[in-house]
C-alpha cells in the first residue's frame, strides 16, 4: 500500500499532487476544532468557527463564568450559535435541543405539566394555593396580579387572556375560602 | 479497534499529524504515546540563532480523560532544563495557555509551538527569581501552582 502511493507520488506531476493536498483542506475545513473529527450536530459561532454542538456545550459547561470562541476568544454562548443544516440532514431538528440537558440552575421552557391535574392552567399560578403556605398563597397570587411570572404567556395573547381569568378565579376561590376558614 | 474515548480519539489523531507533520525541531515518541496515550514524550531542539541553540530538551505530556476540555499537564524533564525565566529548575513551565488561557481548540503542537517560540525570545538564560521558593513548596504537578503569569515578551 505504501509502496503503491509513494510510486504515484512521485510519479505524478506537481500539478496532480497539489490536487491531492487541496481535497485535504477541503475535508479539514469542515472538521470541529475542538475534537478534529468532521463535524456531527454543527453549529457556527459568530466569529465563524465550526464546532459539533456537543463539544461546544461541553466546553461552555467546562467555564460557564468565561465562555470564549475556543478558536478566536471571542465572546460565544448557546443563543449566539448557528446550527448548520447539510443536504442529507433530513430531521432539522436544532441541535441544541438534543444535547443532555443543562445543570440544574436553568430553567426550561414553560410546558404543559400543570400541578393540578385536571385544571390545565399555565405554570404561571401554580402551587401558590398549597393549603399549608395558604395564606401566602392568596398573597402571592395578588401580586403576581399585575406582574406575570415570566413563565406566563405573553401579554395580549389567547393564553395570557386564559391564565389572567383562571388566576382571577382562583383569587377568588381563595378569598370565599378564606371567608369559610373564618365564619365556619 | 476497541472502542475509543472521545479524548483518546483525539489525541489518536493529534499523534498521528504530529508524526507525520513535525514542526521544526520537535518530535514525539511516536512508540510510547501510542503504548500509552495518556503519557506523551516530545523531544525539542533548541532554535539556531537563539540562545538555545544546539541544546536538547525533552518534554512530557499528561492527559486526563477530560482531554482536550482540560488542559494537558506539561513539563520539562530529564537532565537538560533549558534556563530561562518561565522555566523553573524541577521542570515546570510557567506559560498562561497551559492553565487559565487554555483552549480544547489548542493543541500538543500549538503547545510546543508556543514553547519553542517562549524559548527563541530570550534575551538572558536566567531562572525564575522566586525558582528555589517555588521548587522547595510546589505541589508535583504545576496545574495545581496558581500562576502568576509573567511578561509574555520576556
Ligand atoms: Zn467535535
Ligand atoms: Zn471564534
Amino acid at each position: 500500500m505504501a509502496e503503491t502511493s509513494e510510486a504515484r507520488a512521485s510519479a505524478s506531476a506537481p500539478g496532480g499532487d497539489a490536487g491531492g493536498e487541496d481535497d485535504k483542506h477541503d475535508e479539514r475545513m469542515l472538521e470541529c476544532n475542538i475534537c478534529l473529527d468532521t463535524a456531527r450536530d454543527a453549529v457556527v459561532s459568530m466569529c465563524g468557527h465550526l464546532f459539533c454542538w456537543p463539544c461546544l456545550h461541553q466546553w461552555l459547561e467546562t467555564r460557564p463564568s468565561r465562555q470564549v470562541c475556543p478558536v478566536c476568544k471571542a465572546a460565544i454562548s448557546r443563543d449566539k450559535v448557528i446550527p448548520l443544516y447539510g443536504r442529507g440532514n433530513t430531521k432539522q431538528e436544532d441541535p441544541r435541543n438534543k444535547v443532555p440537558p443543562r445543570p440544574a440552575g436553568q430553567r426550561t421552557e414553560p410546558e404543559n405539566t400543570s400541578g393540578f391535574p385536571g385544571f390545565g392552567f399555565g405554570e404561571g399560578f401554580h402551587m401558590s394555593f398549597g393549603i399549608g403556605a395558604f395564606p401566602f398563597g392568596v398573597f402571592t397570587s395578588t401580586f403576581n396580579f399585575g406582574d406575570p411570572r415570566p413563565s406566563a404567556a405573553p401579554r395580549g395573547t389567547a393564553q395570557y387572556d386564559e391564565e389572567q381569568f383562571l388566576s382571577k378565579i382562583f383569587l377568588w376561590v381563595a378569598i370565599l375560602f378564606v371567608l369559610w376558614l373564618i365564619f365556619a | 479497534m476497541a472502542a475509543m474515548s472521545p479524548s483518546e480519539r483525539r489525541l489518536q489523531k493529534e499523534l498521528m499529524s504530529l508524526m507525520k507533520e513535525p514542526p521544526p525541531g520537535v518530535t514525539v515518541d511516536g512508540d510510547q504515546a501510542s503504548q500509552n496515550l495518556t503519557l506523551w514524550t516530545v523531544h525539542m531542539e533548541g532554535v539556531p540563532g537563539t540562545l538555545y541553540e544546539g541544546e536538547k530538551f525533552v518534554l512530557q505530556f499528561k492527559f486526563t480523560n477530560k482531554y482536550p476540555f482540560d488542559s494537558p499537564e506539561v513539563t520539562f524533564i530529564g537532565n537538560n532544563i533549558p534556563i530561562h525565566p518561565h522555566v523553573y529548575s524541577n521542570g515546570h513551565i510557567c506559560l498562561s495557555i497551559l492553565t487559565d488561557d487554555w483552549s480544547p481548540a489548542l493543541s500538543v503542537q500549538s503547545v510546543c509551538l508556543s514553547i519553542v517560540s517562549m524559548l527563541s525570545s530570550c534575551k538572558e538564560k536566567k531562572r525564575p527569581p522566586d525558582n528555589s521558593f517555588y521548587v522547595k513548596t510546589c505541589n508535583k504537578n504545576p496545574k495545581k501552582t496558581k500562576w502568576w503569569y509573567h511578561d509574555d515578551s520576556v
